[in-house]
């Protein structure tokens, strides 16, 4: 039996290097020890990361449009409420305010969200929207993905087994620009989102969409950009023809399951309406209009 | 009044808030081993072969039992139709086949990993239209062996049918104006209980004791002795804490397999529940089918109506023969309706047995008689409270078992209440908008009668020798508080003391005499009254010891201030505690026993077959108003105002009072809203865990108002009635109505999830556009 | 596999399997009963402890991942002889009715009043989401946590 807490990225790596096949590593637990107290799981050796300071780090550059970057082993608690978050990130500050509750948020972190890769994951759609790259260290050294190569399909990433993910960094929100994260279940918390949208639209003075990014999960294996539903609304004023053309792109690219908590009709009728009230919200984050 | 009245803090308040309350999962013995039960993962099928060779042979195992070990005959509440384990056939997903005690639960876990079954599956019989029709393969081909404990109208799937067919319906129909017909669904109810089901079992020198936390352990204990063939005196239950039940741990349950396992290892053994396990397993409120035609007349008086229920039993009968009774009290509601046609039946299906949830089926019938009303009142054109206030029940209406209701009009007098602080002209004022985003809000409203369970209660108060008067009782409060504050309240005001001056005992079956149980809102008004009557006596040999200390007659006594003195004379008087300690070398410790068992109302027992729950004693009347709001992106609900009007009798605790309809138009929130059980045709359940069952949450609970009426019961303790079960049954209504106005569509199906207010959405604006 | 834990400011020496939860540890090993076992799946807060000041679902924490932390369960709140003031508020509002919830609902009150001296009633409800009660619809727990914080200090009864 083995159970590791390293104490920095550095040790972590190491232990990775050595037998990263059979350990098991533990970020905030609150999907790998359900797994393992449901007997899905099990395992000896454990490599429990949360604890390295040096990954919790929230971080921006001074310049302009360079990217926020959040380590891996941040709290989805300490996300939703950081100012540099809110900010620049805002459609991420609420993903994470509503992962489960208080409980889940101090003990569930940002790199174990998307190493999970739940396909109802609340982060990777407002990551997908702020163009998203995961940082993977390895003692050969470091590599970077876009989230989107990263996450390959439900529970399943692109991680190597010696390799730890130590940061996620994301293109902050510019000005003239709002975006939105909508998670669709039926109480105010606790939920596993039944639809997670993200939507980020960029807009000209004239309130012309510049460019649009919407993200969708829990509609299909892994979360996804809708590009043609982009495309439906770039050059648009948000008017209904546009929306109702993007929302039946976002339908058309959805393949929804039924499950306990929903029907998969359920999840395909609320896509054209949410995305109707995302683009909606996003005008009205715009500080000109 | 000192005591009676104020909200005095419950005594078992400050453990549970600190943490040290002992509830039977924190129960542990030296020596103590743990079982885990091995159960079918399928819901019908043959067992071909059981073999738990390799269980027994498991370092660390003790025991393995299965049908083999345990006795033959079988049980159950009503019809005894229920193994301890399958034997030849199993009947349900969870039922069990086998268990194991073993040092640690790992172990006991591994060693149900390694029992083999083979089952030759059998298609299960869920549907209940299918259970009932001609030709459906049998839950139970042998019913005709069981034996019933109270005659039972039995046949083919059916355990028990009701049925009242007085005259003049089919008349009544002929000269209707209108027909209405509606067919109504519910789903089941968990009553998700924190504690999971637990027990600690011994066996010694030919007895059990079982340590349980257990709603009704009197009941629990006579189960338990029938169970395994063996005196109710062989038996003791002792009650711990219980950490919630709602009537899911009222009967027997896991209880045998700890103690046939106790006895057959000679250690005491643990059962606690996973939560999954606790879930499929548990006695759920059943599902049901409710069928209602009325005969309406232009005004929407109905002349007459038909009204059929099928209720689902699960595999074994267990309380449901008894429920169907409730159809008959609730078929006509809280209205005045014509000759009305019952029937009901318990049916038996290849799914979990199910069992009482606060407000039995009383959730659903108020539900369906209420949507109906809603209905017949948009068929006629007439406002929907009009339409109530028109045909409310008053003084001396009878209800179809003949029994009167000298007090009915308090219907009326809550209605009023409702009235004044949402006056419906106001809130139901239309508001029209085209715009598809904006939130759709309506409001419901819904009126219940409810009942009080008469079964009898024992009480006994002895004076302490430090001036504490002791009540000692196997009273229990699931949580409500009857016991913590409002028994000792009572005893508090009858003696003049300090409420933390009364000591109250947990049950002992050993120790305490009978007591019907915590459920239906029994025990501040039966237990109370037993309180009252036993107070009365002690005093009796209080002055009786005192006049003879104090060389006075009785008759110029006075009892004050934890002091019995002479009236007028200050310095002639002798403290309570020197009392006890007096008596002690004379007629002995001071105490008084009083039982008390609420008479019976009159009825006429012709009027129905199959009628085993047969009066409806002490009747409260209630009246909920519910406002909602509908996201018709989502189809999500909130429930932005909720009114309670209720008749408590006298409110013997008020923060008590509160407490108990806050938490019960809570959980009727969860079963109208949230709360789902979709049960597959292979028979097994859908959500099996608190992720996908969801139980309503913090934020989404709005602030009840309270309103109480208080028409003191000269029969309860100060007057108090029953208060605590009858909160849940008019919410789904209530709420059901709400949406429905929302939305200009008639929901009839619980829980009304969001993809169920899309639908209803969709249709209402379909209707509006033809 | 050894393991130290601080507990309530105490230390505790257990010997464990790697990936036995803390909750499994409080409650069979170091025999602190209080905090409460009941879906193990992080859904219903029974379990809930504070790390380090924070709220945690104990069933979901392994244990051996606790060295170096602060842990504070029920026991550790109050003194020996007294309630904490928040705790008599609870129950002195009708906000214990069984009981089982209320450890955990404890914990994670105490931490939100800590962190907010001031919190509005949203802020509670929200607070709480991942708490469960089953008997007393949460109003008058609420109810106890806005009266005990407006008594303390300067924060205006909140009418929100």
């Amino acid at each position: 039996m083995t159970f590791i807490n390293a104490r920095s990225t550095e040790q972590a790596v190491s232990e990775l290097a050595v037998r990263g096949e059979e350990l098991l590593v533990l970020a905030g637990g609150t999907d790998v020890m359900v797994q393992y107290q449901r007997r899905e799981i099990r395992s000896s050796a454990w490599l429990n990361v949360r604890r390295i300071e040096e990954l919790q780090r929230i971080d921006a550059s001074t310049a302009t449009g360079k990217p926020l970057r959040i380590g891996a082993m941040t709290s989805h608690r300490a996300i939703s409420r950081d100012t540099l978050v809110l900010r620049y990130a805002p459609a991420l500050a609420a993903a994470c305010a509503t992962v489960g509750g208080w409980q889940t948020q101090e003990a569930g972190t940002i790199g174990g969200n998307i190493c999970n890769a739940s396909p109802a994951a609340d982060l990777p759609p407002p990551l997908l929207v702020a163009d998203a790259t995961v940082t993977l260290m390895s003692s050969h050294g470091t590599r970077t993905l876009l989230l989107s190569e990263f996450i390959l399909g439900r529970r399943s990433t692109a991680r190597r087994s010696d390799e730890l993910v130590t940061a996620v960094e994301l293109q902050p929100l510019p000005d003239g620009a709002g975006e939105v994260y909508l998670k669709v279940g039926p109480r105010r918390g606790m939920e596993v989102a039944l639809v997670g949208l993200a939507v980020r639209l960029m807009f000209d003075e004239d309130g012309v969409v510049t460019d649009a990014r919407v993200a969708v999960g829990s509609v299909a294996p892994a979360p996804f950009r809708a590009h043609e539903a982009e495309q439906a609304l770039i050059g648009s004023r948000g008017d209904k023809s546009a929306i109702d053309e993007a929302g039946a792109a976002l339908s058309a690219a959805a393949s929804p399951i039924d499950d306990a908590r929903a029907p998969a009709a359920y999840r395909r009728r609320v896509l054209s309406p949410l995305l109707a009230r995302a683009v909606a919200q996003c005008y009205t984050q715009d500080t000109r209009r | 009044m000192s005591a009676v009245g104020t909200s005095a803090v419950r005594s078992d308040g400050p453990i549970k808030a600190r943490g040290q309350a002992r509830y039977t999962v924190d129960v542990g013995l030296p020596g103590m081993l743990h079982c885990v039960l091995a159960r079918s993962t399928v819901a019908a099928g043959r067992i071909v072969r059981l073999d738990v060779s390799k269980a027994r042979q498991l370092p660390g195992v003790h025991a393995v039992i299965t049908a083999a070990d345990a006795p033959m005959h079988r049980n159950g509440m009503l019809i005894r139709d229920q193994e301890l384990f399958a034997s030849t056939h199993v009947r349900y997903e969870g039922e069990p086949v086998a268990a194991v005690a073993a040092e640690t639960k790992a172990i006991a876990r591994r060693a149900v990993e390694l029992i083999e079954l083979e089952l030759e599956q059998m298609s299960p019989v869920v549907d209940l239209d299918d259970a009932v029709a001609a030709g459906a393969r049998l839950v139970h081909p042998e019913w005709q062996t069981f034996s019933m404990a109270i005659p039972c109208e039995r046949y083919d799937n059916v355990a028990n049918e009701l049925m009242a067919n007085p005259p003049g319906v089919d008349e009544a129909f002929a000269q209707a104006a209108h027909i209405v017909t509606d067919e109504y669904r519910a789903g089941r109810q968990y009553q998700a209980y924190l504690e999971p089901k637990a027990v600690v079992a011994e066996y010694e020198a030919g007895r059990y004791t079982i340590h349980v936390s257990h709603q009704f352990p009197f009941a629990l204990r006579d189960r338990f002795a029938d169970a395994l063939g063996i005196r109710s005196s062989d038996v003791r239950v002792v009650g711990h804490h219980i950490g919630g039940a709602f009537g899911g741990k009222l009967d027997l349950g896991i209880e045998p397999y700890a103690a046939l396992l106790a006895k057959a290892t000679g250690r005491p053994v643990k059962l606690v529940q996973e939560r999954t396990e606790d879930f499929i397993t548990c006695p759920s409120r059943e599902n049901a089918i409710i069928r209602i035609r009325s005969a309406v007349d232009a005004e929407g008086q109905v002349l007459g109506r038909d009204f059929d229920v099928l209720l689902d039993a699960g595999a074994f009968a267990g309380d449901t023969p008894f429920l169907v009774s409730i159809a008959l009290f609730m078929a006509n509601g809280a209205y005045r309706v014509g000759p009305t046609r019952v029937r009901a039946r318990a049916v038996y299906t290849n799914t979990a047995p199910t069992g009482a949830f606060r407000g039995v089926s009383g959730t659903y019938l108020v539900f369906a008689v209420e949507r109906h009303l809603d209905h017949i009142a948009e068929v006629v054109g007439v406002d929907r409270m009009a339409i109530r206030l028109a045909n409310v029940l008053r003084n001396g209406d009878p209800l179809l078992n003949g029994q009167r209701l000298d007090d009915a009009s308090i219907l009326g007098e809550a209605f009023a209440e409702i009235e004044r602080v949402a006056p419906w002209a106001q809130i139901t004022a239309p508001t029209t908008t085209t715009d598809p985003t904006v939130a759709l809000r309506g409001i419901g409203v819904a009126a219940a009668l409810w009942v009080t369970n008469p079964l009898p209660g024992e009480a006994t108060l002895r004076l302490g020798e430090d001036g504490t008067i002791h009540l000692i009782s196997a009273a229990n409060d699931n949580g409500s508080g009857a016991v913590t504050m409002g028994l000792r309240q009572i005893a508090a005001e009858e003696f003049g003391l300090d409420v933390n001056d009364v000591i109250t005992t947990m049950p002992d079956t050993d120790v305490q005499g009978f007591d019907g149980g915590s459920q239906g809102s029994r025990t501040t008004h039966v237990v109370g009254r037993a309180v009252h009557d036993s107070a009365i006596e002690l005093r009796r040999k209080i002055l009786d010891v005192a006049s003879k200390h104090l060389e006075a007659d009785v008759a110029d006594l006075e009892l004050v201030a934890g002091h019995v003195g002479v009236r007028g004379v200050p310095d002639r008087r002798v403290p309570l505690s020197q009392i006890a300690t007096l008596a002690r070398g004379t007629v002995g410790s001071l105490n008084a026993t009083a039982s008390y068992a609420p008479a019976l109302p009159a009825y006429d027992p012709s009027c129905a077959s199959g009628f085993i729950f047969s009066t409806f004693p002490n009747p409260t009347y209630h009246v909920h108003l519910a406002e909602v709001e509908v996201d018709p992106v989502t189809g999500n609900v909130s429930i932005v105002r909720y009114v309670v009007a209720q008749e408590v009798g006298k409110a013997i605790n008020p923060v008590g009072v509160y407490g108990q309809i806050q938490g019960g138009v809570t959980q009727g929130i969860g079963y109208a809203i949230y709360e789902g059980i979709d049960i597959g045709s292979d028979g097994r359940y859908q959500q099996r865990t608190l992720a996908s069952y969801r139980l309503p949450i913090a934020p989404d609970i709005p602030r009840v108002e309270a309103l109480l009426l208080e028409h003191p019961d000269p029969a309860g303790p100060f007057g108090a009635k029953g208060i605590a079960e009858p909160p849940i049954v008019p919410v789904a209504a209530a709420i059901a109505n709400a949406i429905s106005a929302a939305v200009g569509h008639q929901i009839n199906s619980l829980p009304i999830r969001p993809n169920d207010v899309l639908d209803a959405i969709e249709a209402g604006r379909a209707k509006l556009q033809q | 596999m050894d393991l130290s834990l601080c507990v309530n400011g105490r230390q505790y020496d257990v010997d464990v399997e790697s990936g036995t939860s803390l909750l499994d540890v409080l409650r069979d090993e170091i025999h602190l009963t209080g905090t409460k076992e009941s879906c193990v799946e992080g859904e219903c807060g029974t379990c809930t402890v504070l790390i380090d000041g924070r709220p945690h679902d104990a069933c979901l924490l392994a244990a051996h991942a606790m060295e170096d932390t602060e842990i504070t369960t029920i026991e550790g709140i109050g003194t020996a002889d007294a309630m904490s003031p928040l705790q008599a508020a609870i129950v002195g509002a009708g906000g214990v009715q069984c009981g089982f919830c209320t450890p955990g609902i404890v914990v994670t009150l105490t931490a939100l009043v800590a962190e907010a001296p001031c919190p509005t009633e949203d802020e509670i409800r929200m607070a709480l989401a991942g708490n469960i009660c089953r008997c007393t619809g949460y109003v008058q727990i609420i109810d106890a946590v806005l009266q005990h914080t407006s008594d303390l200090s300067t924060c205006a009864e909140s009418a929100s």
